[in-house]
């Protein structure tokens, strides 16, 4: 199919084609009763076509790749970002109790949230390593950045966070005296005025 | 338009009974004309705008003639605690009234039973699938009540849902018709409303051709309520062109 590249605007409902010829991408929907690709946003209609496999130039007939374009609708204004889970999130640690702490979280990616979003780090997501021992309040302090990754959708509350990697963790913290600290090994921090060390559980950057 | 406002009447006061008994048969008549002189399967002009509100992800202003209406949608945003979890979206919708949107000046209510119908015509053409866990808010506020309220609300709110971002199945466009005597008046206004037998209101996704909402009130016999839903629908897609070169022209003006 000639799908010359032009400035092509689709609303919700509109007709993109047959979902025999093309592939539902962001933005689409295929109705299976009458097999037709539709628009769910409104937005830029695209065509991706599909990824071509270079070495098999001659692919065997019985064994035949899906050749079907993607068809995609970039929304002109998305919404606010909503957390799925597996997104790295940035978020602000907002209570430290003895098991969990409580963060809002303020970006998912690299979108900032128009109103914010509650999560909970829990005490066995926190590192990868000696889960029994970990502290909560040597690990992080109410005021805190840190990024994150969703686990999963939670519960009715807030989503379940996790700080269990090496690039997971405290991205920025204020120290008492009221400067950004510098991270200086995987669990302190170190304030450049008053040279105090404190505890954290420190993202890798 | 402020033309045509100014024509017509939009300050209604009670006329005196015998007024009244003598107004009542013109109604029957087969070659009487409406008030503000359109034919019977004629809409009120229609005049939409997205981005009337600045604080919400999407919003969208519609005037039907005299009716006027603005709707702003929030979200999606997280749910309250006190909502029990979810795997699929919520739709939460809400309809009320100015103090002054009526001839006779009132409290501003809010209108529980406009508010259920407007979720109910709403939900089905939303992917709630898409927001898994969160909230849209729906706030529809009627500034002037000229007839025909709750269509326009509806037809306003899914513009409204289209501008924010909100994933949809279809547009949703609706439109009611009125029956007086032998007649049904399509888009009637106030004073047409006061004096129908029956009135009969359709919200259809106009390119999937569904019907997500049909209510009926009054007399009706059975192949007059097939006349006029072939009517409202015949309608509805038309509304629905309009709506879609609306959502067209401020998606390519914020392109450039």
């Amino acid at each position: 199919m000639r799908e010359k590249e032009e400035l092509v605007m689709v609303t919700p409902g509109e007709v993109l084609g047959k979902a025999s010829e093309l592939k539902a991408g962001r933005g689409a929907y295929v109705a299976t009763h009458n097999n037709t690709v539709y628009a769910s946003l409104t937005g830029r209609r695209s065509l991706n076509p599909p990824p071509s496999d270079s070495p098999d130039k001659v692919p065997p007939p019985s064994d035949s790749p899906d050749k079907r374009p993607t068809v995609e609708v970039t929304g002109h204004k998305a919404h606010g970002a909503v957390p799925v889970p597996g997104s790295i999130v940035i978020a602000r640690v907002a209570k430290v109790m003895a098991r969990m702490a409580s963060a809002d979280i303020m970006c998912v990616g690299s979108k900032s949230v128009r109103e914010k979003f509650s999560g909970i780090i829990r005490h066995q997501d926190i590192r990868a390593t000696e889960i029994d021992k970990v502290d909560m309040h040597s690990s992080f302090r109410p005021g805190d950045i840190v990024r994150a990754s969703i686990l999963s959708l939670g519960d009715a509350r807030a989503y379940y966070l996790s700080t269990a990697k090496n690039e997971l963790g405290v991205v920025s913290a204020e120290s008492t005296a009221g400067a950004t600290m510098v991270p200086i090994s995987w669990t302190e921090m170190q304030c450049p005025l008053t040279g105090q060390i404190e505890q954290r559980k420190v993202a890798k950057v | 338009m402020a033309g045509k406002s100014g024509t017509a009447p939009t300050t209604y006061s009670p006329s005196p009974s015998t007024q009244n008994k003598k107004r009542r048969p013109i109604f029957n008549d087969a070659d009487w004309v409406r008030s503000d002189g359109r034919g019977f399967p004629q809409c009120r002009p229609a005049f939409l705008r997205t981005g009337a509100v600045n604080s919400a992800s999407g919003s969208a202003y519609a005037e039907f003639g005299n009716t006027k209406v603005i709707v702003s949608v929030f979200g999606p945003r997280e749910s309250k605690k006190a909502m029990m979890y979810s795997d699929v979206g919520r739709l939460n919708c809400n309809v009320s009234y100015t103090t002054f949107a009526t001839p006779v000046r009132g409290q501003g209510s809010d209108n529980k039973e406009f508010s259920s119908i407007l979720h109910k015509a709403l939900e089905g053409a939303i992917i709630l699938d898409s927001f898994p866990k969160t909230t849209v808010d729906v706030f529809a506020l009627v500034l002037e009540s000229g007839g025909s309220d709750l269509p326009v609300v509806i037809s306003c709110a899914s513009l409204a849902l289209a501008d924010a971002g909100i994933m949809m199945y279809d547009l949703v466009a609706s439109v009611s018709v009125s029956c007086l005597g032998k007649n049904l008046v399509i888009d009637p206004i106030s004073e047409e409303e006061s004096y129908q037998d029956g009135s009969l209101m359709i919200t259809c996704m106009p390119s999937r051709n569904e019907v997500t909402q049909l209510t009926v009130t009054g007399e009706w016999s059975t192949p007059k309520i097939h006349e006029a839903m072939e009517l409202c629908l015949d309608a509805c897609s038309k509304l629905g062109n309009i709506m879609r070169s609306c959502l067209k022209e401020t998606a390519s003006a914020s392109q450039e």
